[in-house]
């Protein structure tokens, strides 16, 4: 499966923007634990996914080609 | 319902006082306004750790960002008796003493255009995916973090 993985603010500091392939992942609760097995730092950090430009706020089914956006707390005003 | 038009509200680098003060002119053929309300964020001269914040320099998730404004404008617009509403956020890099943030909300009497108007500053500090990096006169940065 492929996945657009785009990041923001302070994670974009460690995690570049990229496109994936993974295997064995259906969901958003399965794809927080990939990532934070890929880039540990992301562990001790507040983070929101979302999915195709919707914010997740439950597990949340992927399919194929989703864009993924991993956002820090906001900080805008 | 309303169609859906999505309006940018992003503006590059600090908001001029002059685009404000036209803003504000362009009100004065909306003669069913009695009161107008402004909320201005201005970029503050933070000391953290003996480093003072020269500038910051804004990035989004502009897409979602939008989409999220229109939720929040329709919502507003629903629960206000508002005329209208105006709302303009920095991207790029905005320094010390500029204007990184207008919202500008208009009624026939003052008290619904004050209430909106502090309503979507909440909102939008709190709910659109906008990032803040403060940038020290050393040139070293750390990212904001909206409480």
């Amino acid at each position: 499966m492929k996945i657009e993985l785009i990041s923001f603010g302070k994670i974009s500091e460690f995690i570049n923007n990229q496109n994936i392939e993974v295997d064995g992942i259906a969901d958003t609760d399965t794809f927080k634990q990939y990532l934070e097995n890929q880039f540990p730092a992301l562990k001790s950090m507040k983070y929101k996914l979302a999915l195709n430009k919707n914010i997740v706020q439950e597990n949340t089914e992927i399919t194929n080609n989703a864009i993924i956006a991993i956002m820090p707390p906001f900080s805008g005003g | 319902m309303s169609e859906k038009k999505i309006k940018n509200i992003f503006v590059n680098g600090p908001i001029e006082p002059a685009f404000i003060a036209d803003s504000i002119a362009k009100h004065n053929s909306k003669t069913a306004i009695g009161g107008h309300s402004i909320f201005m964020g201005q970029v503050r001269k933070d000391e953290i750790e003996g480093k003072f914040v020269a500038a910051i320099a804004y990035t989004a998730y502009e897409d979602l960002a939008l989409e999220k404004m229109h939720q929040i404008r329709e919502e507003i617009f629903e629960k206000y008796p508002l005329n209208c509403m105006h709302i303009y956020h920095s991207l790029g890099t905005v320094k010390t003493g500029e204007i990184c943030l207008f919202v500008f909300t208009s009624s026939a009497h003052r008290k619904p255009a004050m209430a909106a108007c502090t309503e979507v500053v909440d909102r939008l500090k709190a709910e659109l995916p906008i990032w803040g990096k403060e940038i020290f006169e050393d040139e070293t940065h750390q990212w904001k973090e909206n409480i």
